[in-house]
């Protein structure tokens, strides 16, 4: 058995193969049909292939800290700003400034250039037209409609303990409630009556709410737009008093084996030729080099949106906290 | 009668079987244990913000509950079927058919199962809606993740049981008979207490992979549900806490350990002989242990339990030849033909994988079987319970013990497929290690015994009389292998590669990313190729062996 053992080994070592020479290898957390074809692009420009694993933002940031001691990534490139609040306090990544850098916004990027946002992604109500129809009911336009006991048992969301779309629906409740967190948890906790399933995966209420399992479902844009595009009759709706929108992040892996490749692959992602291809390649996020251009479908559903401002270190502080306060105040029965 | 430990034999399988186990078991856990408490120093840090948390307290409880109920549910299901295939002759082509059908579950990625439950019997689910006009139905909770886990596990138990019940010999029931006994009281005094390892192996094997299993109360929980695999989940993927993730998967080991050593006091007490296989073989008889009524009333269950599974599937099978479920109904295949062109070299590397696994697995379960039931050496329980580590574990743990402990230099694995390949086989060889201590309880020693008085050498014995007589169980192992390592996708998450990239991990994908039809085509390939390997695998081993060892060579029944 043990010379089988070891013949496999070598069999096996000899099909992987050592790494090619140019080439950047990426964690993302977005899905292969919205990365796949930006990876895409930059390899038919430069010729250096991206290799890529998806994995979820907290998957992806597990992975990276237990290959801390022999990175196998050399970027970390579209995951929401929480997870790299993380990985800059666990130490993965290590600040690089591309030279567009200082024409994103402030609001999108460490303040020590640990990260850079390469997208907006905003919160959104995806209802199905054809189970508000046979209630007789309008798509959600407040927060407060979502109480209406015509709701209960049809709303499903996010876990607050999962990353990303539920950390953006807690921050867009606690800023469209003035940042007055008590009123935001009561608010939430009357919300919680009215929900069908919190689900652990961002968007996993998309197929539920298509598919007519559940009425409302509050997640992000590209969720909602992706559901339109396969031809599933959903409508998608702001509340008025506003919503937040998370960052969709880029980093330099700490210690990065092809750092020079890394950092040109990140220097082109901030460059308006890629910015503009967020919008040509259907990523339904906003693009945040200033300029860049927005998909049609998207700007004209922002028009309705109230986007509220996030402060990125209030919520690299309090994220935990507010998670705590879900967890022991609004899903205890 | 055993082999002593001074066998020659014995003791360099001993050492290299405790040799493996130690490497690729205990070692990443270990590393994962200096993770969660070291600090600087030995340290309970990790633990202190779990403790006051009242989900991680109702985790604990409702994963030891429902590994209960699973356990019972499913050991009982799988009972039910067992002896629904091996009593009742029922007509091959049936047998045939319910073997597949059953093995649906099981051999999907687990994700498709659950969501496969919502489409059928959810809020607007096709039984519980549009046959039943059921409205407010909640499938989210207990009662849905019991259900889910059900289906998905109790194949395991069935595949046990029927290698269990297919080695009694009708003979002994009819010596019951002969004795005036009625049906009844045969079933209850002869089949059951001879079917009782295999019994409690079902009950281990089904309620440990519940404790495990983290995807179906992923999405069938709910909040209102937790139990400890989505809790240490969310602990490192949503909060980043991989110590107090970890810490929350040891805890599982509690309850793991407790149905281990349970199940071995329950066939332990006894004290009985479990032997039904010697070498005196009595006439062919046919069995009839079981009443027409009690037929028709098993016939009932399993139909109900096959019907369901069929509608669940029948759904992914319609997803994946229409444009999209729900939204446009049209038929098309541009599903399969993306599964066939983007999605090729995921399905090659998959079973290229798959198939490692399954020599590799299939002999280092039937090793380890055979030594922890035919040999006495000092801490032989606690290898059998080393061995089963991993399968206990959650697999996103076991994920991040691995990449822990081979991603560095000497060690350095991660990257390869090598390391998909052990993580698999030291994860899910338990089922084949089960079934062969399961078969060898009923197999008399005295078997080999001859074999040794006649002067073959103990590896001779073995590769002459011990694995043909095992055969049902070594291919139980390598086919559940097999199957385990077309559908894992927790552990796999973490190992998989740049270079690899595997079948799960885009249905995973298709799943998230509302791409249905797509993990729905991806899935009935992984259930295509799997069925494939199950026929091929059965014929192989046939061929390979002169021995025939009634009907339970076939896993599929013929």
């Amino acid at each position: 058995m043990k010379a089988i053992g070891l013949v496999l080994l070598l069999v096996v070592g000899a099909l992987a193969g050592p790494a090619q020479a140019q080439t950047v290898n990426v964690y993302t957390a977005w899905p292969e049909s919205l990365s796949q074809p930006i990876f895409k692009a930059y390899t038919a420009k430069t010729g250096v292939p991206i290799n890529f694993i998806r994995l979820s933002t907290g998957e992806l940031v597990a992975r990276a800290t237990a290959e801390r001691g022999n990175p196998r990534a050399d970027v970390i490139w579209g995951a929401p700003g929480d997870g790299f609040a993380a990985a800059k306090e666990a130490g993965l990544i290590e600040p690089y400034r591309p030279p567009t850098w200082d024409k994103i916004p402030a609001e999108l990027r460490d303040r020590e250039g640990y990260y850079t946002a390469v997208a907006k992604n905003t919160l959104i109500f995806m209802s199905n037209a054809k189970l508000l129809k046979e209630k007789n009911l309008k798509a959600p336009t407040s927060w407060m409609d979502l109480l209406d006991p015509a709701y209960k048992g049809q709303i499903q969301t996010a876990d607050a303990r999962t990353s990303g779309t539920a950390l953006t629906r807690i921050l867009s409740i606690y800023y469209a409630f003035g940042k007055d967190e008590d009123r935001a948890f009561d608010y939430q906790k009357k919300l919680h009556k009215n929900v069908q399933v919190y689900t652990k995966s961002g968007g996993g209420c998309t197929v539920p709410a298509a598919l007519g399992q559940a009425m409302v479902c509050i997640a992000h844009m590209p969720d909602a737009m992706e559901a339109k595009k396969k031809g599933y009759d959903m409508v998608v709706t702001f509340p008025k008093e506003g919503v937040a929108a998370v960052i969709e992040g880029v980093a330099l892996v700490k210690g990065a084996k092809n750092r020079e490749a890394a950092t040109k692959f990140i220097d082109w992602t901030f460059s308006q030729d890629m910015q503009d291809l967020l919008d040509k390649h259907d990523v339904y996020m906003l693009p945040t080099l200033p300029g860049a251009s927005v998909d049609a479908a998207v700007a004209a559903l922002m028009k309705e949106a109230k986007l509220l401002p996030v402060d990125l270190e209030w919520v690299g502080k309090n994220r935990k906290r507010l998670v705590d306060r879900w967890v022991n105040e609004v899903i205890r029965d | 009668m055993t082999v002593r430990a001074r066998d020659p034999i014995v003791v360099p399988a001993v050492a290299l079987v405790w040799a493996l186990v130690l490497l690729f078991v205990l070692y990443p856990l270990g590393r994962l244990l200096v993770l969660t408490f070291w600090n600087g120093g030995p340290s309970l840090d990790a633990v202190r913000g779990l403790v006051g948390d009242w989900t991680h307290r109702a985790a604990l409880v409702n994963s030891l509950v429902l590994a209960a109920l699973v356990g019972i549910a499913g050991t009982a299901l799988g009972f039910a079927f067992a002896l629904l295939g091996v009593r009742a002759n029922l007509p091959g082509w049936l047998r045939r058919g319910v073997d597949a059908v059953v093995l649906l579950p099981l051999i999907s990625p687990p994700f498709t199962a659950a969501i496969a439950l919502i489409f059928a019997l959810g809020p607007r689910g096709l039984i519980s809606y549009h046959v039943f006009g059921l409205t407010g139905v909640t499938i989210y909770g207990l009662w849905g993740t019991l259900l889910s886990e059900t289906l998905t596990y109790f194949p395991v138990a069935y595949l046990t049981l029927k290698a269990v019940l297919a080695n009694i010999d009708p003979n002994l029931e009819d010596a019951g008979f002969s004795l005036g006994a009625r049906r009844w009281h045969v079933f209850a005094t002869v089949t059951v207490p001879l079917a009782t390892p295999g019994l409690a192996n079902a009950f281990l094997l089904v309620s440990a992979a519940s404790l495990a299993d983290f995807a179906t109360p992923l999405i069938l929980g709910g909040t209102k549900f937790p139990v400890l695999p989505t809790q240490a989940f969310l602990q490192i993927t949503g909060l980043y806490d991989m110590r107090g993730g970890a810490a929350l998967c040891f805890l599982l080991l509690v309850p793991a350990l407790a149905v281990f050593v349970g199940q071995r006091w329950w066939v332990e007490r006894r004290g009985g002989s479990f032997v039904t296989v010697t070498g005196k073989a009595g006439a062919a008889t046919r069995g009839k242990s079981l009443s027409p009524a009690a037929i028709v009333a098993l016939g009932a269950l399993c139909g109900i339990v096959v019907l369901l599974v069929l509608v669940c599937y029948g759904l992914i099978a319609a997803a994946s030849i229409v444009r999209g479920l729900g939204a446009d109904n049209s038929l098309s295949l541009a599903h399969y033909a993306h599964v066939f062109s983007g999605g090729l070299k995921a399905v090659r590397d998959t079973l290229f994988i798959a198939i490692l696994c399954m020599p590799m697995g299939g002999l280092f379960a039937v090793v380890l079987g055979f030594l922890v039931a035919r040999t006495r050496f000092p801490g032989r329980r606690t290898l059998e319970f080393a061995a089963m580590l991993n399968y206990a574990l959650p697999g996103t743990i076991v994920g991040i013990a691995y990449l822990l402990a081979f991603n560095d230099p000497p060690l350095a694995l991660t990257g390869t497929a090598f390391i998909l390949v052990v993580c698999y086989v030291f994860r899910y060889s338990l089922a084949g290690t089960r079934a062969t201590t399961a078969v060898l309880a009923q197999i008399d020693p005295a078997i080999e015994e001859a074999s040794a008085s006649l002067g073959a050498r103990r590896d001779v014995t073995f590769r002459r009389v011990v694995l043909p007589l095992v055969r049902p169980a070594l291919l139980a192992g390598m086919t559940v292998l097999f199957i385990r390592a077309m559908t894992a996708i927790s552990a796999t998450i973490f190992l998989v590669s740049l270079s690899w990239s595997l079948v799960t991990v885009r249905i995973l994908e298709g799943i998230t990313n509302l791409e249905l039809g797509q993990a729905s085509a991806f899935s009935m390939l992984v259930i295509a190729l799997v069925y494939a390997a199950v026929v091929l695998a059965t014929l192989a081993m046939r061929r390979l062996s002169a021995g025939q060892l009634g009907q339970a060579g076939s896993l599929l029944g013929g």
